[in-house]
């Protein structure tokens, strides 16, 4: 309600009986109240969010930072050699081997679940739409460690045989339970931003001429870019953060991964497998929290760069 | 997938202990209450668990949530005072390799935790000696025909470093060697489950695990030196891979965690019950 309605209601209530007169100004007070009401809440609502994410990163930053009394920050950074209970801190190969998973990881599921976004919103008829749609809704909320059980004893004995390893622990066995885990995420909102285009887009370029393949590529994707984008986003930041499914597939070894099936380790699976079994007041434990850290300003800086690309891209 | 079985039969045996527990349902006239928490190894998880099982039907007014990570946690987290009792696979109020003693706490002798060398059924050596577990640890044997297998790769299977397992078998039955491998075959499990089930689904592996958890066909134990793991030879003196499982505390126990500590030290609980789970009676050990 703008202000020139409530200058009208109020001189219309002049007019009226006292009584109606009294209800009329006391129903603009109420509604006063509840739109202060409402933004302040709502206010309060972002300012507690940012409070709660500014003392994670100041927490985890604090105690990481303790890490450079005894380790070199290049040391940390550049040295591929993690051996704790000797004094050897060099938090590389982790760092590496994260960005490889994650990158491995996208290549593998972005296509797939795009093209499974496609089929639903372009391609499908409605009744395999009904039945597709919900199937992805449930692979969402399945708990990761369920992803990680069947990955070690589904998917693992699988690439066992068909890799003559031994092990068949490693990045491509993390890659391939993440994908599973990420392509609802990713195929579902892309699938919302597609059929959010609007429908005179695809009638326009079939009446130029243009096949169902050129509308699709040439004129929907694109239009729906940033939802796309952001869909990638969240799959991605789901990948690189996930830890129960990757920790029982990857190998827990702490060495760079030179081959797909070789076991190795990544931030998160190390973090999880190494933080209760070390003393609190030890550079360990700090280097730890920094790996932590590490990995909160990975997310965060692999989303500007999305973002800055999606806007280019998208608009 | 049997732990897992394992695992869910214990969280509902607990949540059914608890609501008993809640509602009060034993009649016994009973001063002791409170609620201890138990944290550490996951060799003595079992014990703890059928332990405060047996406890709380005593003491209904006593609740006791007991969880396993490793054993370091143990002690870690009685320091920290998050638990009560640290559950610990060596005594942590004195040095041990790799681990510095934990001041000021005490460490309450419960259970003779044997350990045993585990293998895929897969694999057909059933006999080692220390110096070719030495070998395959340390790396220098990587395949079971130089110890009288067939010809596959050994995909070595190891808790990481806090492990209360661990810091024994390397110990006892590496003879102090060291676990320092880091190739294609060799991976780190968290617990005596994950590790259970890594050896259960990984055709040629070889891992390590307290005897408790030996059941089933999917793994076997192997012989140390030629002795079977077995309960008696331990006993007799034969078998060398064991050590104490200890209940470490903050200073002496008091009220119901003493109470809790002196029931699973009882001559009734360690003949029967912690028997029955294949630990051995501390007063069995000379």
């Amino acid at each position: 309600m703008n202000i020139s309605a409530h200058k009208a209601a109020r001189e219309a209530g002049a007019e009226l009986h006292p009584r109606h007169r009294w209800n009329l100004t006391s129903r603009s007070a109420r509604a006063r109240v509840v739109n202060w009401l409402f933004k302040y809440y709502f206010l309060f609502s972002i300012l507690a969010l940012c409070l709660v994410l500014a003392m994670v990163i100041f927490f985890i930053g604090k105690t990481a930072m303790l890490t450079f009394q005894e380790v070199t920050l290049a040391e940390f950074f550049f040295s591929f050699d993690w051996t704790p209970e000797e004094g050897r801190f060099g938090a590389a190969l982790f760092i590496v081997n994260t960005l490889s998973l994650t990158v491995l990881t996208l290549i593998i599921a972005v296509p797939l679940s795009l093209g499974m976004a496609i089929l639903i919103a372009e391609i499908a008829p409605a009744w395999l739409k009904k039945f597709v749609s919900p199937l992805l809704d449930l692979l969402v909320g399945i708990p990761s460690i369920v992803y990680g059980y069947l990955g070690l004893t589904v998917l693992l004995p699988l690439l066992r045989e068909l890799s003559g390893e031994g092990l068949g622990d490693g990045l491509l066995a993390a890659a391939l339970v993440l994908t599973v885990m990420i392509l609802p995420t990713i195929s579902r909102i892309s699938e919302d931003a597609i059929s959010a285009v609007p429908r005179k887009y695809r009638d326009a370029s079939y009446a130029l001429g243009a096949t169902r393949l050129q509308t699709t590529f040439k004129v929907v994707l694109p239009a729906a870019g940033r939802g796309i984008v952001a869909a990638i986003i969240l799959g991605m930041t789901r990948a690189i953060g996930e830890t129960m499914a990757v920790v029982m597939v990857i190998g827990n070894t702490p060495q760079l991964a030179k081959s797909l099936f070789a076991p190795t380790s990544v931030l998160t699976s190390n973090i999880v497998m190494q933080i209760s079994n070390v003393d609190f007041d030890s550079t360990w434990n700090y280097s730890l929290h920094l790996m932590a850290f590490l990995l909160l300003l990975i997310s965060f800086v692999l989303i500007l760069i999305i973002r800055i690309i999606g806007r280019k891209g998208g608009a | 997938m049997k732990w897992l079985k394992k695992l869910s039969l214990a969280a509902i045996a607990s949540a059914f202990l608890l609501s008993a527990t809640l509602t009060g349902s034993a009649g016994a006239k009973d001063e002791l209450k409170g609620k201890i928490t138990v944290n550490g190894s996951t060799a003595l998880l079992p014990l703890t668990l059928q332990a405060a099982k047996e406890f709380q039907k005593l003491h209904p007014k006593v609740k006791i949530a007991a969880s396993g990570k490793g054993s370091v946690t143990g002690p870690q987290a009685v320091k920290k005072g998050i638990a009560d009792i640290g559950a610990c696979d060596w005594d942590a109020s004195e040095d041990v390799p790799g681990f510095k003693k934990f001041e000021g706490q005490v460490a309450n002798k419960v259970a003779v935790i044997p350990f045993a060398t585990i293998v895929n059924k897969s694999v057909k050596v059933d006999n080692l000696t220390t110096e070719q577990l030495k070998g395959i640890y340390s790396g220098k044997i990587t395949n079971w025909k130089d110890v009288g297998g067939d010809d596959k790769d050994i995909v070595v299977i190891t808790r990481s470093f806090g492990s209360g397992t661990r810091v024994n078998y390397q110990a006892k039955a590496l003879g102090g060697g060291d676990i320092v491998k880091k190739e294609k075959n060799y991976k780190e499990v968290g617990s005596s489950g994950d590790m259970k089930t890594a050896v259960a689904t990984t055709p040629n592996s070889i891992g390590y695990i307290d005897l408790t958890y030996i059941s089933g066909d999917d793994i076997k134990a192997v012989k140390h030196n030629g002795v079977e793991a077995t309960v008696e030879n331990v006993i007799s003196g034969k078998y060398k891979i064991w050590s104490y499982g200890y209940y470490m505390t903050k200073g002496q126990p008091t009220g119901e965690t003493k109470a809790f500590i002196e029931y699973v030290q009882s001559k009734k609980f360690q003949e029967g019950s912690l028997k029955k789970l294949k630990f051995i009676p501390i007063s069995a050990m000379k």
